[in-house]
């Protein structure tokens, strides 16, 4: 018989009746809300305004009053003091140890201060969504990727590590490099985004003439970044590729790691509601949705991050509750699918989140370039390529070098991208009077 | 688990935030005593969320 020490990482949360959830929820809750309200000069103004007060909060349709936080009001808030972080920040600036940023894709990156305590807890939800996944002491857990400033695969690595997982971080090495480095240390786990786990199994079968079913020894895989380890056929596609079980997640910078896909793998993943409360609103009217089956926007609270608290926020993902209890014994709730889509614009590529009109303002940033262009996404085998079609001003031919440089700059800063970039003749590109279409993604959907 | 289980670890988990802040208190500002006393009150606050949190 297995034990339930074997199957959950704290069986006394996440086996806790429903009820027994609900109460624990509203009571931290309160907490995060007293203590944002008593140390950030942001939330203490936002409740204030709304004419709320920590202790109002009794229930969960007292929760829904309290005002949401979008990541417009972050942006305006930061780059201030305290430097750079501005007035949502709770902690003393010298407790910070840790810096992420957002992307930046939508717009001006997020910057996201945790002190040693709040990392603590980032490792703590991920060794939650790992050791639901099967990782265990004995994995030697690759990971192909550069973690940069970026949050998910640092905190992967410390989830990892908290369960006792031997680490590689195999992050400067290229494609081929990191292929050879696993097999070479017989790496059991690897963490990356879905379109990386589908190229580095055709690099390995097309450039190194490995099958990594036969020749690596990986049985496990974690995704992140995009939504591909929750759309069947390309979970279907990647672990056919690897003979490996494929496992989604959910996170985000501003937020923490909030949901998990366990091994019974039951078309969802758990919302971590020991460490989270997500409410998903009706997109029009705003009302909570509790029954299944029907989209609406999250609303989410992280509710034991400190330096920056995460309270009400609302993320833009879409997403719906699964109608099914999981077979696996936990009783925290499941989303159906995962992130099904978002409320606002926005599409991924190469799994960075890419807003259309921050291509746009890289362009139009570059003053040697004309005003129209054309961004078009595509898909070749199972990787993203995006190209974009500039016009150089007349009188800027001969910078043609430099102004490539400084495109490919800004697109960067912007987008985080790479693209593929041609010059065409001035005037070349079409014109639109009304609604311009400058941004194509010709990708096949799933 | 039984709730006496429970109240028992946590008065555990209470006694290392004890001991780890009295180490802070007594170190005199010497910095590898006190960065590491943080460290053990980062972890701790963890025990508490996973198991203090059902207790209060």
């Amino acid at each position: 018989m297995v034990s339930e020490s074997e199957v959950f990482w704290n069986p006394l949360l996440e086996t806790l009746p429903r009820e027994e959830i609900v109460k624990l929820q509203v009571k931290k809750f309160r907490r995060i809300m007293e203590w944002a309200f008593d140390h950030s000069k942001f939330h203490g103004q936002l409740y204030r305004d709304a004419g709320l007060e920590p202790g109002d909060i009794k229930t969960m349709e007292d929760i829904a009053r309290v005002p949401k936080v979008e990541k417009s009001m972050m942006r305006g808030i930061q780059k201030k003091e305290p430097y750079p972080y501005g007035d949502m920040l709770c902690v003393p600036l010298e407790d910070v140890t840790e810096f992420r940023q957002t992307s930046g894709t939508t717009g001006q990156p997020v910057y996201q201060p945790d002190t040693w305590e709040d990392w603590e807890w980032w490792a703590e939800s991920w060794a939650y969504i790992l050791y639901s996944q099967g990782y265990r002491k004995s994995d030697r857990v690759f990971i192909p990727f550069g973690y940069n400033i970026f949050v998910a695969f640092w905190a992967g690595h410390y989830g990892a590590e908290k369960l006792g997982c031997e680490v590689v971080p195999g992050g400067v090495l290229n494609t081929e490099a990191r292929l050879l480095k696993m097999q070479e240390l017989r790496a059991t786990a690897i963490m990356a985004t879905p379109t990386y786990i589908l190229g580095m199994a055709d690099t390995a079968r097309k450039k190194l003439g490995l099958d990594p079913v036969k020749d690596l020894d990986i049985r496990k895989i974690t995704c992140a970044g995009e939504p591909g380890a929750s759309i069947p056929a390309t979970k279907k596609r990647m672990e056919d590729a690897w003979g490996a079980k494929v496992f989604d997640h959910i996170g985000a910078t501003e937020i923490g790691a909030w949901s998990y896909e366990c091994m019974e793998q039951s078309g969802g993943l758990h919302v971590n509601e020991a460490l989270f409360l997500v409410q998903i609103e009706d997109i029009e009217s705003g009302e909570i949705i509790d029954q299944p089956n029907k989209q609406g926007r999250m609303v989410i609270t992280a509710f034991d991050r400190l330096a920056q608290p995460c309270i009400r926020f609302d993320s833009k993902d879409i997403i719906m509750w699964h109608e099914q209890q999981c077979p696996c014994g936990r009783t925290f709730r499941m989303i159906k699918g995962g992130v099904v889509g978002r409320a606002d614009d926005i599409t991924k590529v190469k799994g960075v989140l890419l807003a259309p009109t921050a291509i746009e303002e890289a362009v139009r940033g570059v003053t040697e370039l004309g005003d129209e262009y054309e961004a078009i996404v595509t898909k070749r085998g199972d990787t993203d390529n995006i190209s974009l079609k500039v016009e150089l001003q007349p009188e800027a031919e001969n910078l043609r070098e430099a102004v490539l440089a400084k495109l490919n700059d800004q697109l960067r800063i912007k987008t985080n991208l790479r693209y593929n970039i041609s010059f065409h003749p001035y005037g070349s590109l079409p014109r639109y009077d009304v609604k311009a279409k400058r941004f194509k993604d010709l990708r096949k959907k799933h | 688990m039984t709730r006496t289980d429970l109240k028992e670890i946590n008065k555990m988990i209470e006694g290392i935030e004890k001991r780890a802040k009295g180490l802070i208190e007594k170190g005199q500002g010497i910095q590898a005593i006190e960065r590491n006393a943080a460290r053990i009150l980062a972890s701790t606050k963890m025990l508490k969320i996973n198991v203090s949190d059902l207790i209060s």
